[in-house]
């Protein structure tokens, strides 16, 4: 049957190749859809973990806000140890993330001040790598980095200084002043006018908590392993007043936006079946009313009405794993090739205020999806040559004879 | 089964096409084949010659009356258990040939074979015999578009003759072919007749073919005369 079937497939070779050409074109589209949407929501996970939230973050438990937690972790050692010790965890560090005031002679601009480990922020986040002068704070024990345009408002310059002042811990207002050390630009408006980036001892210290932090952020040697480290560290952290977050709970608004993309592409791909399956049927139908004398001639030799019916499933599903298979490999070039070449899109402009993201794609494979859409489109093709076949079931041998 | 059954009996038949004006085709026909006959069907076009071949090979079903194999009635067989019954029991050769034209001549003869389940190199050598007696044993790799149409109706009769069929029914074998290609396919059923002793139940309307039957039945307004 099988052979019979292929040369029935190859019977009409122009209708085949369009028929593999519309299923394979439609497979490397939705194969090209799943890949960049994958690797633009892996970018989106990495560049926001990346820039300031971290995959973990442990923070007292009575914190009412998750981004900036409004409430201190007066002893985060038992978080520091129970993140260092565990072998999952690439790096972690305390941090303060707190609204100030950046004041220099000639104005002053409200911010969000980031104290941090440089040392530890280096590896946590990659904020360093969009250093444009000077470093990272170094050494310096009050040093201060600003955004390129953030230092353009305030009139700072390389070497200058200004004062930070934030609300202390006893409700005054601590004031202390850092010397402009390093200038970044990440391209991103939030970024770049509204985060300063200060030592974490010096900033603890104008607020008067000692060794006292916000967050305790962690860095895991692979992000997919988030959930389970945070449920090992809130085990480990139980009867303490903290609380540990992984990345989904505190920048919740990417997986809406996942969400939401998905949707889209499911949409899409609803649409791209209905297409293909339309093609395959047509060309079942077509197939099928140009063969009815033929199929007439089979069941008086013998071919039961099932074994008709199975013919034209058997040609269907030929011509679809042609089409499949054709579909994998261009969607798969294409994948590879805008892997290494990047996409380049205007995403990053669209994300600039947000986030610091870059405007070239580079495409990953999702293989659990482009599986998924072989299978399915393998399956649209069977199925849409269901009708035609128990059609071609349900013919009688006398009268398909005599049909022209 | 007892042998004085006939290999094929038809009783009372009657075929009527709905529609409008209904028409019948075979009104209350009987007939008997015997094994080893060569009985040819006669009568004008539109006589129902085509339309009792197709009741009697079981293609059709009939208004009334039945079709019995060595007084087993099959008429009224569900679909499945009819095509198994053809498979086993008859062979078809039609006026168009009807081969399948994406099968070579040797595969076309071989596809009862593929249906009844045997396997390669068994349908291969009874493919390669059928065609032999045809005398095309060379051309069994040509598709049916690279034969004449007296060739391509030689492979039919293989077809039709490889599973060693109780019976074989032809409607109208050579209308479609000149006249001594005709009578070359007539020499050649005769001779499978006469050497392997296969029954034939053939149609034609053509005097010079009827007169190679040894046994001619007519059929005239969808009854037998005579």
């Amino acid at each position: 049957m099988i052979r019979l079937a292929w040369r029935n497939v190859w019977r009409n070779r122009r209708r085949s190749l369009i028929n593999v050409a519309s299923m394979g074109f439609g497979l490397a589209a939705i194969m090209f859809g799943q890949s960049l949407l994958r690797s633009l929501q892996v970018q989106l996970i990495e560049k926001s973990t990346g820039s300031i939230t971290g995959h973990l973050q442990v923070q007292d438990d009575k914190a009412d806000l998750v981004k900036m937690p409004d409430r201190f972790i007066v002893d985060p050692r038992p978080a520091a140890a129970a993140l260092e010790n565990d072998p999952r965890v690439r790096a972690s560090g305390g941090r303060i993330h707190l609204t100030g005031l950046v004041s220099t002679p000639a104005t002053s601009v409200g911010a969000l001040i980031c104290a941090v480990d440089p040392e530890k922020e280096k590896i946590i986040t990659d904020m360093h790598a969009y250093m444009t002068q000077g470093d990272y704070l170094g050494k310096t024990a009050k040093g201060l980095v600003l955004g390129e345009s953030l230092a353009k408002r305030l009139d700072l310059r390389m070497g200058e200084k200004a004062v930070i002042m934030a609300q202390a811990a006893d409700g005054s207002m601590g004031a202390e002043a850092f010397r402009l050390v390093g200038l970044y630009r990440t391209g991103s408006e939030s970024f770049d006018n509204q985060i300063v980036y200060v030592p974490l001892a010096a900033f603890q210290e104008l607020l008067a908590r000692p060794g006292q932090v916000n967050n305790y952020v962690a860095k895991l040697k692979d992000i997919e392993q988030a959930d389970e480290v945070q449920k090992d560290v809130a085990a480990a952290l139980k009867g303490l007043p903290l609380r540990v977050l992984s990345w989904k709970q505190i920048d919740h608004e990417i997986l809406g936006v996942k969400a939401f993309q998905d949707a889209i592409l499911f949409i899409v791909l609803c649409v791209v079946f209905a297409i293909v399956a339309l093609g395959i049927l047509n060309t079942q139908l077509m197939s099928l009313f140009e063969r009815v004398r033929e199929f007439g001639v089979l069941m008086a030799i013998g071919a039961r009405p099932r074994w008709v019916m199975r013919l034209l499933l058997v040609e269907s599903a030929l011509l679809g794993a042609v089409g499949t298979l054709f579909g994998l490999c261009v969607g798969a070039v294409l994948i590879a090739h805008f892997g290494r070449a990047g996409l380049s899109l205007p995403v990053g402009e669209a994300l600039s205020y947000f986030l610091p993201f870059p405007s070239v794609i580079y495409m990953r494979p999702n293989w659990t999806a482009h599986a998924t859409a072989c299978l399915a489109v393998f399956a649209t093709t069977v199925l849409a040559a269901l009708p035609p076949a128990l059609r071609a079931g349900r013919l009688k041998p006398a009268e398909a004879l005599r049909h022209v | 089964m007892s042998k004085a059954q006939p290999l094929a009996e038809a009783r009372g038949l009657e075929k009527i096409y709905p529609g409008g004006t209904k028409v019948a085709a075979v009104r209350g026909v009987d007939l008997r084949v015997e094994r080893g006959e060569f009985t040819a069907l006669a009568g004008p076009s539109g006589s129902g010659k085509s339309t009792l071949l197709n009741l009697i090979g079981t293609l059709d079903r009939p208004t009334k009356g039945e079709v019995l194999y060595e007084g087993r009635s099959v008429s009224r067989l569900p679909a499945s258990d009819l095509a198994d019954f053809r498979l086993r029991t008859l062979g078809f050769v039609f006026q168009a040939y009807n081969l399948i034209p994406v099968l070579t001549a040797l595969e076309n003869v071989e596809y009862p074979l593929v249906l009844q389940g045997v396997g390669p190199g068994e349908r291969r050598r009874a493919a390669q015999e059928a065609l032999s007696w045809v005398g095309l044993e060379a051309y069994g790799d040509r598709r049916p578009d690279l034969l004449s149409g007296g060739q391509q109706q030689r492979v039919a009769v293989a077809r039709a003759i490889v599973h060693r069929p109780a019976m074989v029914l032809a409607d109208e074998p050579t209308a479609n072919l000149d006249s001594k290609t005709g009578a070359a396919l007539l020499d050649l059923m005769q001779a499978l007749n006469q050497d392997h002793a296969v029954t034939f139940l053939f149609s034609s309307h053509d005097p010079a073919v009827l007169s190679r039957a040894r046994r001619v039945v007519h059929l005239v307004d969808g009854e037998l005369r005579g």
